[in-house]
């Protein structure tokens, strides 16, 4: 059923017809297994380029697994994944920004003695030459000082451009968020991989990271890992559900919000 | 001499052996903040490495520093690398088995007698008018070595993107890996810094003291007793308390006797584990970078 075709035409993608031109983020028949317990189940899900595709789904469903397969941090079993189009045989976290895709994770992990401005360009300013760095050369300085600039002007799109020189730890929570999202838009990803990017900040601020998720399609592709079901619903483009390491829906968020399966994982009521 | 020209000769005696001693500290604390293990075969690759640059010098003529800090380099690349994929705990009992192995690797080689070391600079007392201080050119050599790269490595770590992924990498590697950077790097720029800094130690105390398979037993002692008490991940700690360190043993010495000497650093290290555990250095966050 995998029949593929062209970047650019609509078409099958792993098994499902979408109304969408080629993935930019795929697994194909992805199993895990950690310790015994199946964790992925031949999973088949795609976020097709220039949309935002959520991935939801009760505790323990295989969301973040999903995410940690499609950057390298867990090996599947079988199957593959691809990025940009492109199937890898091995996906390594480190090459993922080379790849043009950004993953945050569920906390901030933002480094507390480092300023905003260190922490935003820590990748970056270590990616443009490991060692030319470390020596000092006049190219790694420009180079280091063209990483800040760039970094100054992500902090102030997403409006905390003023916070550069200050600690993490000074900073509310939602604005340590917003600079581990700003941290993530150093590579300039074709791809953002959004970890739960709404958990422990307000209603307000979660109706502002709806609105800049939005802004950042059609240029770039979503996958958002998400529990909070107003935000998914409102800022998705499609939807796809796991429950216990299968996918049992996908379609739009009204396909969704229907399907019984989803209403069966979700509320306990029969299928 | 009255009591206190005394005690300043003491310690000026022991300057060249804390320098020495926060080298090796420095060293351990290097490895310790760039992947949370502690590498106790430091001293081995500080002793095997001298053993090289003796017989790099013994066929060459030449006093080349340079030759035992790269085989240190060689020492991490072939050992230490594979071992780190194993848990920190693993990896720490390791760095154990690696010290018996060069230490027995040495034996092999080299024998097991203690042989001196030729001394670059000299190494009596410097003389103003008719004094003579009790400390010489080679130990202010030795200060001022230390010092050079306490303040380098500093300026690595806190200056230079690589520096902060380097300590990033120690704490948060999921995050680090995700930035872009390829933790195996940062980890082996870690250890290879490390084996760099503690091979410089070994070739500096090798011509005021003697070489052999074990003679750096006690070294690894002080060191780790210095790097505990500064907190471990701090340079400025384990220098100071290394510093300290030698010191101490200098004064006591004089006053008491060599055999008392390592029962004062440990008694040092008791007290500190009972009145500050986490160091005195220790920054309140255990996690901060």
């Amino acid at each position: 059923m995998a029949k593929r075709e062209g970047r650019s035409g609509r078409g099958w993608v792993v098994g499902f017809y979408l109304p969408f031109p080629h993935p930019a983020v795929s697994l194909d028949e992805v199993s895990v297994t950690l310790g015994g317990l199946t964790i992925l189940d031949s999973v088949s899900l795609s976020a097709p380029r220039g949309a935002v595709t959520g991935l939801i789904g009760p505790n323990g469903a295989g969301k973040t697994t999903v995410f940690n397969v499609l950057s390298g941090f867990v090996r599947p079993d079988s199957g593959s994944v691809s990025l940009g189009g492109r199937a890898l045989r091995r996906v390594r976290p480190h090459d993922l920004t080379r790849h043009g895709v950004a993953r945050t994770l569920q906390g901030v992990g933002l480094f507390p003695t480092l300023t905003v401005l260190q922490n935003v360009t820590l990748g970056a300013r270590a990616r443009h030459g490991f060692f030319a760095d470390s020596w000092g050369s006049p190219w790694a300085d420009r180079e280091a000082a063209t990483v800040r600039e760039t970094a100054r002007a992500r902090l102030s799109e997403l409006g905390i451009g003023e916070e550069a020189d200050r600690l993490p730890g000074e900073l509310p929570y939602p604005v340590q968020k917003r600079v581990a999202l700003a941290r993530s838009l150093m590579c300039d990803p074709s791809v953002i991989l959004l970890d739960e990017p709404a958990g422990g900040i307000s209603a307000a601020d979660m109706a502002d990271l709806g609105s800049l998720v939005r802004s950042w399609v059609p240029e770039r592709t979503v996958l958002l890992v998400e529990h909070h079901m107003e935000l998914v619903m409102e800022v998705c483009d499609f939807i796809w559900v796991l429950d216990a390491g299968r996918v049992i829906a996908h379609g739009t968020p009204d396909e969704v919000r229907r399907d019984p399966a989803v209403l069966s994982a979700y509320l306990g009521e029969p299928a | 001499m009255n009591p206190l020209e005394v005690l300043v000769g003491y310690l000026l005696g022991g300057v060249a052996n804390g320098a020495v001693i926060a080298l090796i500290a420095l060293a351990l604390v290097l490895t310790w903040r760039s992947s949370r293990v502690i590498n106790f075969a430091q001293v081995g690759q500080a002793m095997f490495t001298s053993f090289i640059a003796l017989s790099v010098q013994q066929a060459t003529g030449l006093w080349w520093l340079a030759a035992g800090a790269v085989l240190g380099l060689v020492v991490y690349l072939l050992t230490l690398r594979p071992i780190r994929r194993s848990d920190s705990s693993g990896a720490i009992i390791a760095t154990f088995g690696i010290l018996i192995a060069l230490q027995a690797g040495a034996a092999m080689i080299w024998g097991g007698d203690l042989v001196a070391f030729p001394q670059p600079f000299p190494a009596s007392g410097i003389e103003t008018g008719d004094r003579v201080w009790p400390i010489s050119i080679y130990d202010l050599v030795v200060l001022g070595v230390a010092a050079a790269l306490v303040l380098g490595l500093s300026l690595f770590l806190t200056r230079t993107g690589i520096g902060l992924a380097m300590r990033a990498s120690a704490f948060q590697p999921e995050v680090v890996r995700l930035s872009g950077i390829d933790v195996r790097k940062t980890l082996a720029l870690g250890w290879a810094l490390a084996g760099i800094v503690g091979s410089l130690a070994g070739v500096l105390i090798a011509p005021i003291s003697s070489l052999s398979p074990n003679s750096f037993d006690l070294l690894l002692i002080l060191a780790f007793t210095a790097a505990v008490i500064g907190g471990l991940d701090s340079l400025v700690g384990a220098v100071m308390f290394g510093l300290g360190t030698g010191l101490l043993l200098s004064v006591v010495t004089g006053y008491s006797s060599a055999e008392d000497a390592p029962l004062a650093a440990l008694i040092l290290l008791a007290l500190n584990l009972l009145l500050k555990p986490g160091g005195v250095f220790a920054r309140p966050g255990a996690r901060d970078v």
